[in-house]
Order: C-alpha cells, then sequence, then structure tokens
C-alpha cells in the first residue's frame, strides 16, 4: 500500500524473523559440516559445501511448501506465512551458492563454455537412471531464480497479479524438477542418506498438507445456504459474529466477508487487492478492515482504501430479520458505498 | 543432440542479454514508465528490482510502449 515503494517492508518483526532465518541456517551449515566430518572424515571440503547447502536449499523449500496449508489449518502459522517472501529469496541464494559451485567446480576448468559442459558432459538423455541430473538443478534453479527476482511488490503489480500468481506456481515445478535432481544424483553417485531420508518424508508431508487443507476449503465451500423469497441468502445469526471481525461465506463461488463493528455490519469481496489475502481473517483496526497478510487497509461500508489509496473491494448489501443476517448475492461494483445495516439493541 | 542444446542455450543467452539491456534502460530511463510510483521511489530500489527485470522483461516491454496515465 503506498506511493512509492520501499526497498524491503521492514517491521520489528520482520527483522526478528530474519535474524532467526539467518541465524538457523547458520546454524544447519556448521552442524551438518560437523556430523558428516563425524562420520564420513574422508569427505573432501568441495563436496562438503556442495552438500551442505543443496541440502539446506530443499529443507527450506520444504519449510516454504508447508507454511500455506499450515497457515490454512491453524492461524499462528500467519506470521511465518507473512515472512515467506524472505524465506523463498533466503532459498535461492542458497541453491545458487551450491548450483553455481557445481558448475564451478565440474564444469568451468575445461575451455568449454560452462553451460555447455553442464548439458553435455553426460549426454544420456534418453536414460531414466542416468539421466544427466545436474540438468534438472540447472533448470530448477532457473525458475527460483524467476520466483526470487520478482518477489518485490512492483512485481506483482507490473507483471499483473494473474502472471506473477502463474510464475509462482511454478515452485511446485521446481520441487518436482529437484526431486528428480536429488534422486537421480543419489544413483549416479552416493547422495547422504540423510538428504533421501528427508526429502522421502518431506514429499508425504507436503503432499498430505496440501490434501487435507484442500479437503478442508472444499467443505468450507459446500455449505449449504437457505434463500428467501427474493433471492437473499441466509447466512447466520448475529451471535455468531465476534465484534471487529468477520465470518466468511461462500456464495455463488465468491467468497464473502460479513464483518460486524460499532453495532453495525457490511459485506465485502474476501479477496484482498495486494495478494489476495482473506480479508474476512482480519480485524477491524481504527475504523478499517485491515487484510491480516500486510495489512492492507479498506473501508467496511465502501470498500475503499482510506485516502490517499485507491484500492477498491466489492460490496454486497445485507439486511437483519430476527437476528438473522441475509445477503444479496450480487456484488455491487468495487468501491460502492453501501449502508451499513444496524444492529438494534435488544 | 547437442544441437538443440547449443540452440536452446543460445536462445537463453540472447534472452538474458536483451533483459541486461532493458535492465539498464530501466535504471536510468524507463522506471518511471513502466511505473508513475518509481518517481518517487529510492534509487536504490531500482538496483534491487534489476534481476526481475532481466527475467521478465517480455511482460514489462509493452508498458513502455504504452505507458499508464494513472
Ligand atoms: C545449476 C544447477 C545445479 C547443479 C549444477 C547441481 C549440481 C549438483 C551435483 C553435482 C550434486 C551431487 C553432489 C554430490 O553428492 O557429490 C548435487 C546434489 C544435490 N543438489 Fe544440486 N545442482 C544444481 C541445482 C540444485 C538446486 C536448485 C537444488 C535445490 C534447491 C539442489 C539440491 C541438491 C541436493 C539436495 C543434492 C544432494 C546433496 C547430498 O548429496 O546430500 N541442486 N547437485
Ligand atoms: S494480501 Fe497483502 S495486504 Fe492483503
Amino acid at each position: 500500500m503506498g506511493l512509492n515503494y520501499q526497498f524491503v517492508l521492514w517491521n520489528k518483526h520482520k527483522k526478528m524473523y530474519d535474524k532467526i532465518i539467518v541465524l538457523s541456517m547458520l546454524l544447519y551449515l556448521i552442524l551438518f559440516a560437523v556430523v558428516t566430518l563425524v562420520f564420513n572424515s574422508e569427505t573432501s571440503i568441495e563436496t562438503l559445501i556442495l552438500r551442505a547447502f543443496g541440502s539446506l536449499a530443499i529443507v527450506l523449500l520444504h519449510i516454504i511448501l508447508v507454511i500455506g496449508p499450515l497457515s490454512r489449518l491453524n492461524t499462528n502459522f500467519l506470521p511465518i506465512l507473512y515472512n515467506r517472501r524472505h524465506l523463498g529469496v533466503s532459498m535461492f541464494i542458497t541453491a545458487l551458492i551450491h548450483g553455481g559451485f557445481a558448475l564451478i567446480q565440474f564444469h568451468a576448468l575445461g575451455n568449454t563454455n560452462v553451460f555447455y559442459s553442464l548439458f553435455t558432459s553426460n549426454l544420456d538423455y534418453n536414460s531414466f537412471t542416468n539421466f544427466p541430473f545436474q540438468v534438472l538443478g540447472f533448470f530448477a534453479l532457473l525458475i527460483l531464480f524467476a520466483m526470487a527476482s520478482t518477489s518485490h511488490d512492483f512485481f506483482l503489480k507490473n507483471l499483473s497479479p494473474t502472471v506473477w500468481k502463474r510464475l509462482h506456481m511454478l515452485v511446485y515445478l521446481a520441487y518436482a524438477l529437484i526431486i528428480g535432481h536429488v534422486f537421480l544424483g543419489a544413483f549416479q553417485q552416493e547422495t547422504s542418506p540423510f538428504t533421501i531420508g528427508f526429502l522421502s518424508v518431506g514429499f508425504i508431508v507436503v503432499g498430505s498438507l496440501h490434501l487435507i487443507s484442500s479437503f478442508r476449503e472444499a467443505k468450507i465451500d459446500k455449505s449449504i445456504i437457505d434463500k428467501d423469497a427474493q433471492g437473499w441468502l441466509k447466512v447466520c445469526t448475529i451471535d455468531e459474529i465476534d465484534d471487529d471481525r468477520a465470518k466468511i461465506f461462500t456464495v455463488q463461488n465468491e467468497r464473502i466477508a460479513v464483518f460486524k463493528y460499532d453495532g453495525k455490519l457490511s459485506a465485502v469481496h474476501n479477496v484482498c487487492k495486494h495478494q489476495g489475502g482473506p480479508l474476512g481473517e482480519g480485524k477491524i483496526i481504527d475504523g478499517c478492515i485491515t487484510c491480516p497478510w500486510h495489512g492492507y487497509q479498506y473501508l467496511p461500508h465502501n470498500g475503499q482504501s482510506p485516502p490517499p489509496f485507491t484500492e477498491k473491494v466489492a460490496t454486497y448489501e445485507l439486511k437483519l430479520l430476527e437476528n438473522i443476517i441475509y445477503i444479496n448475492p450480487k456484488a455491487f461494483e468495487e468501491g460502492t458505498e453501501v449502508e451499513p445495516t444496524q444492529i438494534q439493541k435488544t | 543432440m547437442k544441437l538443440i542444446i547449443a540452440i536452446f542455450l543460445g536462445v537463453l543467452g540472447i534472452y538474458c542479454a536483451v533483459g541486461v539491456l532493458f535492465g539498464f534502460y530501466f535504471i536510468f530511463f524507463g522506471a518511471e514508465k513502466i511505473d508513475p510510483f518509481m518517481k518517487e521511489t529510492k534509487k536504490g530500489v531500482r538496483l534491487l528490482l534489476f534481476p526481475g527485470i532481466v527475467a521478465t522483461w517480455p511482460f514489462l516491454i509493452k508498458n513502455v510502449v504504452n505507458p499508464k496515465t494513472k
């Protein structure tokens, strides 16, 4: 939200998270080195660097992949979700050190071009088990680069949210490529059993968390809502919504957040204009709906961000009949003023 | 196979080279055309955006031809 861009949106909490990320990464690298040298003292320093950074990159990637579903299942994980971008960039840098080091180590010493050497040193492209696994790592690294380098809000806006979202969905392709990279690598030269074990368990965890959370979402989406004579939909009673909070309903495939504040009710489209955060999981702060993801704000009665900001979300009409809230499923234009529904004191 | 690889790497190289040229154009002239908000943004941010510009220039180049008025 803003008329200019900041270098990085840092605040006290984010700085703390970033410190924790960097310290944990260092700790991991040191532990990895110590454990490897204790169990296999003949490991060369080059192999050690390659493996330490490669395995740290996949550990970070797994954390990134589970945060999404975890924070949908339990809102306590939300703060980590806000910080996912920095984790993503850290992961890319870690993977870049690993890949860059491998390129220098194995491909830069001859007199052919480094990348040409990467693609041609093993030409078994028709084989399954002997497929050049480093090429898979290279493509994964390209995707991670595209994601990390466009993580700034500037790109979200200027590539358009759709393109940006598609680009960032490629993380799953990168994940698949990396799984191929590590398993084929293990097949062709010995890989540490730790990495293979981690990847197998990790795959199961990532897969099942995604399944569970999408199953939950599907259940919310099916919630049946009764209609009244004019086609207004019955959503819930007043007491089911807490003060300064909302409940989210799916109405004709759109999620709508119904807010209760100052003895009034207002409804807006649930999707934040910034990155699609769930507005209905946020709170009313200073009279504004405040997105739980990065704090964009909207006025509940017209869905507009307070000036000088210009974001707008769609609004909906509500009515109250004996403590039961009804909603008109037809959305108004984004930013349309709707008189809030007053709650009578009984 | 070697031919395909050579062509692929050539295309990738050209993509990156154009991206780098466009990236310099962005840093020195084009930033405000692409996004008016860049006017009030500190210059250092442009360096941070540089790698992403190199990666995604085909999506941004149209904004230079037809700059947003808003
Ligand atoms: C240009 C790109 C890349 C190249 C050239 C490359 C090269 C290599 C090589 C040569 C190995 C075998 C190391 C050994 O065990 O001696 C390896 C293993 C590995 N790579 Fe990559 N890699 C690249 C990208 C990536 C990326 C993007 C990731 C993950 C984010 C990754 C994760 C791993 C992992 C986890 C291992 C196994 C480490 C172990 O043995 O414990 N690599 N890579
Ligand atoms: S999604 Fe970023 S503030 Fe709403």
